[in-house]
């Protein structure tokens, strides 16, 4: 019998769905519970993740409710150390290649996310910084895209997929809707700057992970843009 | 027969010497070509790395002249996916474990490293902040150190020593020579901080790294000391 796997999370956070999405393509089971921010239970930090930050994973240990942690569970955090993590859980499942070049790739793949679209989207939409390095950010990232091919790297959903398409949902939302903390109608005019001709790679990659069973199954767009309309109401001048 | 390996490094970068350190820790053979950072061909930046720096791995392909570079290689860079390239290479060496909550361990390890050590030594030695956060993310990274263990993770030399032996050895210059742009004294300073009981695991750790022969035949302090001395001149007062 396998080893159980419990991942705390929370919906809106970029940084768990980017683990929901690789155990859902992997068809890995788990168990998931959602920490409430607004309210912490005082033993998630004690109990699974000191840092108190969300994906954390427990794993292995008794079967046991997840809102009462095993001392005996490995206890597992940071994104990209978890989707390495679900990688070597699965070996099979794609979710890295086998081919030690194309593995390479996919990690390079990750650091150029975590660098140049992760940091500037968070700026952007933070109110901080305007969109500038988020265009160069996707300019670096479109480089790396073969035309013709569906995934990142190779030809099979990897954690390099997994790993940017939350920042996808993010910019769909930021571009729909103009919410943020940036000024009023940065979020209109990113959108407008993103159909041009120059991203039509990037956006047609960014489409095809958006229009995943994976993505759709996990990620409550209107729920996101409910919650994020009565967070973000200052904004930037 | 085995592909080539040649590492395009310099001897004063820390990031060069990671990689240096598993493969001389793996055993592995490798060519190694100094790059002038000052002066650079225009070959390395064509061929190999268009943002210039390095390290830069090049794989496999015909057995070349290093200033000659084949186009047939895989180039691979940044130097935590080239960590995990070789690790991958060399799968029976131990740079990474065999069990998968282990090798999470060392990934945390590596991404503790970048988050907490690489930034704040930085900041200290560059002026911009007191030597606070770097003991804070040596207090850190103690709490990842095991009682009695040899190595950052399990009882092997991993990637994770490899990631963070270079900071620990430019950290004990500054601490021993004082030189940097912050204030006359603070280097020496954060050295009998360093010294206290509180950081003894530390201290244990740091010094078995740098007692390693791997790591005496890839450090050259004189040419370290002589690039600090020329890129720290605008010292603090």
């Amino acid at each position: 019998m396998s080893e159980q796997l419990t991942l705390y999370l929370h919906k809106l956070s970029p940084y768990s769905l980017k683990i929901e999405l690789a155990l859902i393509e992997a068809n890995a089971p788990y168990k998931s519970y959602q920490v409430d921010f607004q309210n912490k239970p005082e033993w998630f930090a004690g109990k699974v993740n000191p840092a108190g930050k969300v994906p954390a994973v427990t794993y292995g240990g008794p079967n046991v409710e997840p809102d009462d942690p095993s001392p005996l569970s490995a206890k597992i955090a940071e994104s990209n150390v978890i989707l390495e993590f679900v990688a070597d859980l699965y070996p099979d499942s794609g979710l890295l290649p086998k081919d030690l070049v194309l593995r390479a790739k996919v990690r390079f793949f990750i650091d150029a996310t975590t660098k140049h679209i992760e940091g500037p989207c968070y700026a952007f939409f933070q109110g901080k910084e305007p969109y500038d390095n988020i265009l160069k950010g996707i300019e670096f990232i479109q480089e790396l895209l073969e035309e013709g091919r569906d995934f990142a790297v190779g030809d099979h959903y990897t954690i390099a997929d997994a790993c940017i398409s939350p920042q996808f949902e993010a910019l769909k939302i930021i571009t729909k809707t103009d919410i943020g903390k940036f000024p009023v109608g940065m979020g209109y005019k990113l959108g407008e700057e993103l159909k041009g001709p120059k991203f039509a790679k990037f956006m047609k990659y960014a489409q095809r992970m958006l229009d995943r069973p994976s993505l759709k199954q996990t990620y409550d767009e209107e729920f996101a843009i409910t919650f994020f309309k009565t967070r973000f109401t200052e904004r930037v001048q | 027969m085995s592909e080539q390996l040649t590492l395009y490094l310099h001897k004063v970068s820390p990031f060069s010497q990671k990689i240096q350190l598993a493969l001389a820790e793996a055993n592995a053979p490798y060519r190694a070509y100094q790059v002038n950072l000052r002066n650079k061909p225009e070959w390395f930046t064509s061929k190999l790395n268009p943002v210039g720096q390095v390290p830069v791995l090049t794989y496999g392909g015909p057995n070349v002249n290093p200033e000659d570079p084949s186009s047939l290689s895989a180039k691979i860079v940044e130097s935590n996916v080239i960590l995990e390239f070789l690790a991958d290479l060399y799968p029976n060496s131990g740079l990474l474990p065999k069990d998968p909550v282990l090798r999470a361990k060392v990934r945390f390890f590596i991404d503790a490293t970048m988050k907490h050590v690489e930034g704040t030594y930085l900041a200290f030695v560059q002026g911009n902040e007191s030597f606070d956060n770097v003991l804070k993310a040596i207090e850190f990274i103690q709490e990842l150190l095991e009682e009695g263990r040899n190595f950052a993770v399990g009882d092997h030399y991993t990637i994770a020593d490899a990631c963070i032996s270079p900071h620990l050895a430019r950290l004990k210059i500054v601490t021993e020579t004082d030189i940097g742009n912050f204030p006359a004294g603070m280097g020496y300073r954060l050295g009998e901080e360093l010294e206290g009981p509180r950081f003894a695991k530390f201290k244990k750790y740091a010094q078995r790294m740098l007692d390693r022969p791997g790591f005496q035949q890839t450090h050259d302090e004189e040419a370290i000391i002589g690039y600090f001395k020329r890129r720290f001149t605008n010292r603090i007062q």
